[in-house]
């Protein structure tokens, strides 16, 4: 008898702990919408639990959000954003915001397999910097900050051998050079060399789909309201009427003031804490004359993206960014070298049949078109505005694409 | 073939619970299932080292057979005589294969066809056989009994450190049911703490928190006249930390817990180290069994030596050798990197002062109240953090790469 009512002590609190466990799980299957609220919150929030979930972005986009892809240039809010003035105007369309500094073509792929049923045969809107373009590409490190876990599973799931699959399967293998185990790590492998997903494998995957969904649902809807408030609280600093003249009018005057205390047109903030501190700036003083962006993985990355939009029939707009000029000059930056990239990206899109693309690469000398070194701002953002809000709000031709291979090889990788 | 490592994955747990339970309802009745443990240790040595780690397999074979081969020969010279000179030759020998396994990174960026998961713990395992040879405390050469206790499972890959003569007595008798069952409990309160640690707490600091740490203060290397000292790093400090310490702490939980269940109890090996109040005490709260094997293979022994042939008149002067000698071999250990090395020398340092201190406050009168204690546990934490900032390799990142 004594010894049943100590099992019982040592084993009863195991019992309930799995039963609550089960709970938990059941109780959140239940949750299959997310409130309006949450939406709004997470739409600007730019949360990396949202980028990597899945049920806040599907549900939003379910509702009219329009994904914004981008990286770094996403969190420069001033009150010309994007998100800002398809607020303040009440615009039909509302922006999904998707991306970080370090995320790129690669870490988008596979966040945005998450999101696959709502993206079907809609539009997005896709901000490449050329500063992804590097020698390395995508970062390792940055890639497994954004790493979505429901998106490796979901694209595992429904993956079929094709070049793009083994190139993906490849790069995503190159990735992850840690987390070398589990059943997503062994179909990657078999994918990478042409091999099916095994039986065994697409069970555990499917088991693993189930539990990650689930904890989706528990944890991403605790979203912070930090950035909506900033949006909100700039909303009455644009003016009533959503007119390109009184809108620049004003960003002239707000950027006049923002940027009054360094000889770039940079925000004095950015100055102050990110260049003005030690001999940071002396440093960087013609210190990038030796970059190069013609020649970067990323340029396959890239294309991944570009055929999972065909497939699934979306029509994207790209917008490319420009460089601060002055900031260009000062660091030796190559505008030859900028604009060749610029070229190189757009005969990829345009080649392949994307034929919408709000090309700013020649802009960055424009006033206060850039908030500070390489990200729009103020003006920028009204340019940007200028081609995108037309393209969102107004019914599109059907596109077609005709994705060509050949733009995954080392050759164009590596052309000049 | 699939390959399972140790306590990472809910499966491994599922499975491990389920093939246990036979062991578990054996000892509930008093009985040590020798044919099916030995079996189901079998079974979870392949899982390790099988599929695609063979190779670690391969190795791990191979060192045993050479471990049993060494001690066997000492222990068969040492029946007869008990030359100092055969002594050190027998410890290098136990000890060469991690050495030359730790040094191969020196060389090449490929690691050593010899090297296999825990064969830093299983030589501590084999030099403390030759050890307790020499002192006398192991007479007769047990090779099953000891490849037993050499590859007992749940603490291959990183300890606790058992000792030899513990884990026999521990082994050759299956515990009374009372004991048994107090056993269970713990077993079972030591996973669920263990699942917090490792899986929450752990994940949370290593996981969430230290990547988006590591980012933050890579792009202030230029900070402070370019020693990269900004606030990000000094964050990044803390909750390496705690993440070191979580990770670790759950994992040896996990270890001791299926140990317990097996009817052994290995050694704890933390004892809520953040609570030290000095570097002495830390390291009798930190990763217990490493430092206790060290303090009495290394430290107490040099100690003894140099006593005996009085190399230094001064008594201080030996324990700040010795103290010396065993965290530089500690540190070596860990790896041939110039962090770990320094990371070593900075607790012998350490401890050196601690004791300087020690010895002053008993010839002064220093205050001592709550006050006093609290200042004293507060900077043995900070020194502790600093140390495995050095230990992470992190600076390494920050400044060379």
């Amino acid at each position: 008898m004594k010894m049943k009512k100590k099992l019982w002590n040592i084993f009863g609190p195991v019992l309930l702990a799995g039963l609550l466990v089960f709970i938990a799980f059941f109780v959140a299957n239940q949750f299959t919408t997310v409130n309006k609220a949450t939406e709004k919150r997470a739409a600007v929030s730019l949360s990396t639990n949202v980028y990597k979930g899945s049920i806040v972005k599907s549900q939003a986009l379910k509702d009219g959000y329009v994904p914004f892809f981008g990286s770094s240039e996403l969190s420069r809010m001033d009150p010309f954003h994007p998100s800002a003035l398809a607020k303040k105007y009440h615009r039909n369309y509302q922006p999904f915001l998707l991306g970080n500094p370090g995320t790129q073509s690669l870490s988008h792929l596979i966040q945005m397999q998450g999101m696959k049923q709502q993206l079907k045969n809609k539009k997005v809107v896709f901000i490449i910097s050329p500063q992804w373009f590097t020698k390395q590409g995508q970062s390792p490190q940055a890639y497994s900050l954004y790493n979505s876990p429901i998106g490796t599973t979901q694209w595992l799931l429904h993956a079929h051998d094709s070049q793009m699959t083994r190139y993906t399967a490849k790069r995503i293998l190159a990735m992850n050079e840690n987390s070398n185990s589990g059943a997503a790590h062994r179909a990657l492998i078999n994918l990478a060399s042409g091999k099916k997903v095994t039986k065994t494998q697409l069970m555990q995957l499917n088991v693993e789909a189930t539990m990650l969904n689930s904890e989706d649902k528990l944890f991403s809807s605790f979203v912070s309201g930090k950035r909506e408030a900033k949006i909100d609280g700039n909303q009455n600093k644009l003016p009533k009427q959503d007119n390109f003249k009184m809108l620049t009018k004003s960003a002239n005057q707000m950027a006049a003031k923002a940027t009054d205390d360094n000889p770039f047109g940079i925000s004095n903030n950015f100055f102050n804490h990110r260049l003005a501190k030690g001999n940071k700036l002396a440093k960087l003083q013609g210190s990038q004359s030796h970059f190069n962006y013609l020649q970067s993985p990323e340029y396959a990355d890239f294309e991944l993206v570009l055929a999972q939009f065909a497939k699934w029939n979306v029509d994207p707009i790209f917008v490319i960014t420009p460089v601060n000029q002055k900031w260009m000059k000062y660091t030796g930056l190559s505008n030859d070298m900028y604009q060749k990239a610029d070229q190189k990206i757009k005969y990829q899109l345009n080649s392949q049949g994307f034929n919408h693309v709000v090309d700013l690469s020649k802009d960055g000398g424009k006033k206060y078109f850039m908030e500070d070194t390489i990200h729009l701002g103020w003006n920028g953002w009204l340019a940007m505005d200028q081609k995108v809000s037309p393209f969102l709000q107004t019914k599109q031709n059907q596109p077609t694409y005709q994705i060509q291979d050949k733009f995954l090889s080392k050759e164009w990788q590596q052309a000049e | 073939m699939i390959n399972l490592q140790p306590y990472e994955s809910p499966g491994y747990f599922g499975l491990i619970i389920g093939l246990l339970l036979p062991i578990i309802i054996g000892l509930f009745y008093g009985k040590r299932l020798v044919i099916y443990e030995t079996i189901f240790s079998l079974t979870f040595l392949v899982l390790t080292f099988g599929g695609k780690d063979w190779h670690q397999g391969l190795a791990l074979i191979g060192y045993v057979l050479f471990e049993l081969i060494v001690i066997f020969a000492y222990s068969k010279y040492r029946l007869k005589r008990n030359r100092t000179s055969v002594f050190i030759i027998a410890v290098l020998l136990a000890i060469a294969p991690l050495i030359v396994v730790k040094m191969t990174p020196l060389f090449t960026i490929k690691s050593s066809l010899i090297g296999f998961l825990g064969i830093s713990y299983l030589t501590f395992k084999s030099v403390q056989m030759v050890m307790e040879m020499r002192d006398g405390a192991i007479k007769e050469f047990e090779p099953i009994l000891f490849v037993r206790f050499l590859l007992f499972f749940p603490t291959i890959s990183s300890g606790p450190i058992d000792r030899f003569r513990r884990f026999k007595t521990d082994y050759v008798n299956a515990p009374e049911r009372d004991k048994y069952v107090t056993m269970i409990g713990k077993a079972v309160k030591y996973l669920f703490l263990g699942f917090l640690y490792k899986f929450i707490l752990g994940y949370f600091f290593g996981k969430v928190l230290l990547p988006v740490l590591a980012h933050e203060s890579l792009a202030q290397r230029a900070a402070f006249f370019h020693t990269g000292l900004s606030w990000p790093l000094i964050e990044y400090m803390y909750t390496y930390s705690m993440y070191l310490f979580f990770d670790f702490a759950g994992y040896s939980l996990f270890a001791i817990a299926i140990s317990y269940l097996m009817g052994i109890e290995s050694p704890l090996n933390f004892n809520q180290p953040f609570k030290s109040h000095n570097v002495k005490d830390f390291w009798n709260r930190w990763h217990m069994s490493l430092s206790f094997w060290f303090r009495d293979y290394v430290f107490m022994r040099l100690t003894f030596f140099l006593m005996k042939h009085k190399i230094f008149k001064n008594r201080i002067h030996v324990s700040q050798v010795a103290y010396l000698a065993n965290f530089l071999i500690m540190g070596f250990w860990h790896g041939v990197t110039w962090y770990y090395i320094l990371y070593g020398a900075f607790h012998a340092v350490a401890i050196i002062i601690n004791d300087i201190w020690l010895r002053f406050k008993k010839k002064h009168q220093v205050p001592s109240n709550r006050w006093t204690k609290g200042l004293a546990i507060f900077i043995t934490f900070n020194v502790v953090c600093f140390s495995f900032l050095i230990f992470s390799g992190f600076l390494n990142t920050l400044w060379f790469k």
